[in-house]
């Protein structure tokens, strides 16, 4: 699947999947779209079906009642679909580990594949991470 | 305050223990009495109820109602205390208030009281959320 | 009964059989609106209870993203209040500086969004392009574009050196300038005007029934603002005005927005003149709460944030209440959207600026036989704004 990989590489499509975040990393995730970051220019496109997906960028604690359909949506993902943690909610659950109705971690509902840590990452951080999954997709 | 004096003396014999702070009066109200005092607050006075809190305390549970009296930046809480802790219930106030539906479906599903004349009792932020355990609010009190 | 989700946009998930608002149509026509919420609680309270009042002010600033200034002022005046704690002047301005700016991002943030909704993408990327320059400005006061951990019970923890002021006085030249220009452009616009005026009307009668606050009540003519009502920190010292308008449709939400960052830009430049000539402690250092109980709110972008507060003497909240605004603002969708166009529909749920971490704007629509439609409201919006583009402009 390498030569897959590279081919993917060239234009990654990213699906958004918000599951009970707190909405900063979801705005600061737009913002890589706006004037002044512009990740169109590596190829990186939002698209509004997970049909459409290569790359799953998940935030927030994923709370009892979405993480369901956080798992269907993975399932109906085609593979190879790669799986990034955005913040540091999907790490720990950062401060709402305590709550009755978080999980700790995504890794209890997906298995993700990348992380970006900070609360919320600056979006130099996101480019940073894209930059390196496809550095890892380019072998 | 004027407000303060019309409320003391148009609802006298339905205030219970008051306490007053600045720009703050928080009374108690017996449960038969609550819905004419939130129709005189809202309708009369022309507050806005802004939310109102639940509380789990050792002489019961409190129910407290907190409206903004927007023209004076001072807030009138009107405070109900449900001594029946295994069935809690009280009169809902959503027929006179339309913006107090929510809260007290909010407060239905967090600490289990049931709000008698509710147009629509049911769960507001747990809804097919099974997993959540009934009543996570509720654990002992110190006064 | 099976549903059809249908996402309206790009930053939204698209998870089958998860609706935060069920449009109900009859033809081209919304009838009803029912909201589902739920996906994001994450049991802010219950959390509360088990952190010190300094940990509380960190949690709830991770409430909401957009608005993550005005919960922990909310929640520090409500700590303040229970003993009546004063705070020094100099902490009092600082504290109007970051809420006002913080208030000029959302309004920028908010209008970028709509104008995406209804096709002006042009618009997005002007208003999301001229907000940088405030995210930057939140780096330099207090080191993070967002959740800026800036207050503390009895004042703030850092201060505004005074070799950043005239780089704060430069980005307003600069914001109030490119204000203008957008303003001037979506007047002058007649498709904007027709796609939005007299949409999704909130009448006065309702906007009070419902309990509605911030830009949402003061467009249908209710003229509450707590920077007003109850002036705390520098709000009693600055010159302002609350933007009241009275058609309650979703133009006038708009204007009302637009104005808020004019006035803001204002309150942020008196601020700065007196920051230069004020000196002073920046913090009360506050080494005990008694018991008792206190109410705090501040007037975020979209309305009024209500925190209360019931302590016991220790150094944890007895019990905390968080209140959003967007939680009163939200049922006044079933008004506003009685009666309208679906094609509508998008923008007057998003004019009440719904704080995302209460809705997720995954929309479901039922038609009168209670059967799902599988419709793109986004599109609907778009091809609406394109037909009158054509009407117009020939």
């Amino acid at each position: 699947m390498g030569w897959y990989n590279k081919r993917l590489a060239k234009s990654l499509w990213v699906f958004h999947v918000s599951a009970s975040p707190c909405n900063n990393c979801d705005i600061e995730i737009l913002d890589l779209l706006t004037p002044r970051y512009d990740v169109e220019r590596f190829g990186v496109k939002l698209v509004g079906s997970v049909r459409h997906a290569d790359v799953l960028l998940v935030t927030g604690i994923i709370n009892d009642k979405v993480a369901p359909y956080v798992r269907r949506v993975y399932e109906q993902a085609p593979k190879p679909v790669f799986v990034v943690g955005v913040g540091t909610c999907p790490i720990s659950g950062c401060c709402f580990k305590e709550s009755y109705n978080a999980h700790h971690g995504g890794e209890a509902v997906i298995p993700i594949d990348l992380y970006i840590a900070g609360c919320p990452p600056k979006p130099e951080a996101m480019i940073d991470a894209v930059v390196k999954l496809v550095g890892v997709l380019n072998g | 305050m004027a407000e303060t004096e019309g409320l003391l003396k148009d609802l006298a014999g339905k205030i219970g223990r008051i306490v007053e702070k600045p720009g703050r009066l928080y009374f108690e109200v017996a449960d038969e009495n609550i819905l004419e005092v939130a129709g005189y607050l809202f309708r009369k006075m022309g507050c806005r109820l802004s939310t109102a809190t639940a509380m789990e305390m050792y002489r019961g549970l409190e129910v407290l109602y907190q409206f903004s009296h927007d023209a004076s930046g001072r807030y009138f809480c009107p405070r109900v205390v449900i001594t029946d802790r295994e069935v809690p219930k009280m009169h809902s106030i959503a027929p006179v208030v339309k913006g107090a539906e929510w809260i007290e479906r909010e407060m239905a599903e967090l600490f289990g009281i049931t709000f008698e004349g509710h147009p629509f009792p049911e769960r507001l932020l747990t809804r097919d959320n099974d997993k959540v355990p009934s009543r996570p609010l509720r654990l002992r009190r110190l006064e | 009964m099976s549903k059809t989700v249908i996402p309206i946009g790009p930053f939204h998930p698209l998870l089958e059989e998860a609706e935060s608002f069920k449009i109900h149509v009859d033809g081209e026509t919304v009838t009803d609106v029912e909201v589902d919420i739920g996906y994001m609680h994450r049991g802010h309270e219950f959390i509360s209870e088990r952190k010190t009042f300094t940990q509380s002010i960190y949690l709830v600033e991770r409430i909401c993203g957009i608005c993550s200034t005005s919960h922990p002022l909310a929640f520090v005046h409500a700590v303040e209040d229970v003993d009546g704690t004063e705070i020094p002047t100099r902490a009092a301005y600082i504290r109007t500086l970051v809420g006002e700016l913080e208030r000029i991002h959302s309004h920028l943030l908010w209008l970028g969004l709509a104008g995406h909704f209804i096709g002006y993408d042009t618009l997005w990327m002007w208003a999301w392009r001229y907000r940088e320059p405030v995210l930057e400005l939140f780096e330099k006061i207090s080191g993070n574009r967002n959740h800026y951990g800036m207050m503390r019970v009895g004042g703030v923890a850092r201060d505004v050196r005074p070799e950043d002021i005239p780089e704060i006085a430069k980005t307003l030249d600069m914001i109030e300038k490119k204000m203008d220009m957008i303003a001037k452009a979506a007047a002058d616009d007649p498709v904007l005007r027709t796609r939005l005026k007299g949409v999704g009307v909130l009448s006065r009668q309702a906007a009070v029934d419902y309990c509605a606050v911030g830009p949402t009540a003061r467009a249908s003519g209710v003229p509450i603002d707590v920077r007003k009502d109850e002036p705390k920190d520098a709000y009693g010292l600055v010159d302002f005005k609350a933007v009241v308008l009275e058609n309650g449709d979703v133009y006038d939400k708009l204007v009302v927005r637009v104005l808020e960052i004019v006035e803001s830009v204002k309150i942020v430049r008196q601020c700065l003149k007196k920051l230069e000539t004020e000196p002073g402690p920046i913090l009360n250092d506050v080494k005990e709460i008694t018991a008792g109980e206190g109410i705090g709110r501040y007037e975020a972008p979209r309305g009024e944030v209500f925190h209360y507060v019931r302590t016991d003497g220790s150094n944890r909240p007895l019990r905390h209440k968080v209140r959003a605004p967007s939680y009163v603002n939200i049922p006044t969708c079933s008004v506003s959207c009685k009666g309208i166009p679906l094609a509508d529909a998008l923008i007057t749920l998003a004019s009440v600026d719904p704080c995302y971490c209460c809705t997720e704007r995954a929309v479901s629509l039922v038609d009168r036989r209670g059967e799902p439609l599988s419709v793109d409201v986004l599109e609907l919006s778009r091809r609406k704004t394109e037909l009158l583009r054509r009407d117009i402009y020939g």
